[in-house]
């Protein structure tokens, strides 16, 4: 390797102008931005499902689709946050307790179905759809949201890609509520849930390849 | 502007910070000058950093190179309404971090190979083990080098003896890669050879 007086210089030839980013609380709101839009079409395109305002009504769903919506802001803000060096690394832990209560109340929903219904709960229905659905939202939307971010290679990538694929699930489960019936059978439950890890696991391992792109390491 | 800055607090200030803040917004403008003082500037800064995780100096060193490396790559990340430590110290613990890993990694992966490693009864099956023996086959293999043509011999010291990478030894004797692992490869050939017509 060259020495250090030699990299300093090949760098300093190389300063050309840069755009500075601008604050990461307004680059998360751009992208929450463009997935509302994204969410909005697809529900335009399928139609607001049936019963969504009366499904309101049971505070189950209530508490988990309002988790959702604030998983998602607060988990891409952090994602945002955590991708700049001089922001704290505490981030990360804003949107925790809001993606508890979400998980929470998909996890509660299966074990009351599975008490109300029993083993018949555990037929496939639409659930694959639903699966489909949900990586179909999260795959353009991470993309947008990984590249937005790919600077947080060299600061914390982990954390930011984990912030990032929490983001994107809680918007691709959370936007589902809005189109599919779901008729919350245990088996629509545990795939929201598989769908959920699944985009999470791939926010993990696609920014690794993209990071490097950034800064060889 | 002052702001809380947890991960930081306890550091002690270790540089004229606003100056190098001030520096960096230079550069974002593409003030070369300005940029090359900078960089200039934090180097030993960055160094105290990287030897709080590395003893070897060429781990130090290349840490530093990495962190210069990452501050070039997302400079346009800093935001001069802020101060400049903080931001730059992430990147160096990182890098550090980042290193002190792939060492570790390296460690766990490797091992010293020691006189319980010996497979074979035979003293000389074993290698360069030490003792009186071992010089002996280390004379053996000197000679059987000595028998080598020069090209074949030069190959062989560079590489394997020197432990140069192909890149290095390119650079040190002008030959391309390529020929620079031929040579190798009928080095060790005509050895084997020699050695083995000895016995």
């Amino acid at each position: 390797m060259a020495s250090t007086g030699e990299l300093i210089d090949r760098l300093a030839r190389d300063a050309r102008p840069v755009r500075r980013l601008r604050r990461p609380a307004l680059r998360a709101l751009a992208w929450l931005a463009v997935a509302a839009l994204l969410v909005g079409i697809i529900a335009r395109l399928e139609g607001i499902r049936p019963g969504l305002a009366q499904a309101f009504d049971d505070p189950r769903f209530a508490i988990g689709r309002v988790a959702a919506l604030a998983t998602a802001i607060t988990a891409a803000l952090a994602a945002f946050e955590l991708s700049v060096p001089d922001r704290s690394s505490r981030w990360l832990w804003l949107p925790l307790p809001f993606a508890a209560l979400w998980l929470g109340a998909m996890g509660a929903g299966c074990i009351a179905d599975w008490l109300a219904e029993g083993p018949s709960g555990l037929r496939i229905g639409h659930s694959a759809d639903c699966f489909v659905a949900i990586l179909m939202t999260s795959v353009p939307l991470g993309a947008l949201l990984l590249v937005m971010v790919r600077h947080a290679g060299p600061v914390r990538p982990v954390a930011t890609a984990l912030a990032a694929g929490l983001a994107l699930a809680a918007v691709g489960e959370g936007g589902l509520t809005l189109y599919h019936d779901v008729d919350a059978t245990v088996m629509d439950l545990l795939i929201h849930l598989a769908a959920v890890a699944v985009v999470v696991a791939l926010a993990l391992s696609g920014s690794r390849a993209l990071f490097r792109t950034v800064v060889p390491r | 502007m002052v702001r809380a800055m947890p991960e930081h607090a306890g550091r002690p200030e270790t540089s004229p910070g606003s100056t190098w803040g001030a520096l960096m917004a230079r550069a974002q403008g593409g003030d070369q000058a300005a940029y090359r003082r900078l960089l200039t500037e934090i180097t030993p800064y960055l160094r105290s950093i990287a030897a709080r995780y590395h003893r070897s100096r060429e781990d130090v060193e290349d840490t530093v190179q990495d962190v210069l490396l990452s501050v070039h790559a997302i400079r346009h990340t800093y935001d001069p309404a802020r101060p400049f430590g903080p931001w730059l110290a992430t990147i160096a613990d990182r890098r550090a971090l980042d290193r002190l890993r792939r060492r570790l990694r390296q460690a766990g992966r490797e091992t010293t190979l020691e006189p319980e490693h010996e497979t074979f009864a035979a003293v000389a099956a074993n290698g360069d083990t030490g003792g009186a023996d071992g010089g002996l086959e280390a004379a053996e293999l000197a000679r059987a080098m000595a028998r080598l043509p020069p090209g074949q011999r030069q190959a062989l010291e560079l590489l394997k003896l020197k432990e140069l990478s192909l890149k290095e030894a390119s650079a040190a004797t002008g030959l391309s890669i390529t020929a620079l692992k031929v040579a190798t490869h009928r080095a060790l050939k005509s050895l084997r050879a020699i050695m083995q017509g000895r016995r």
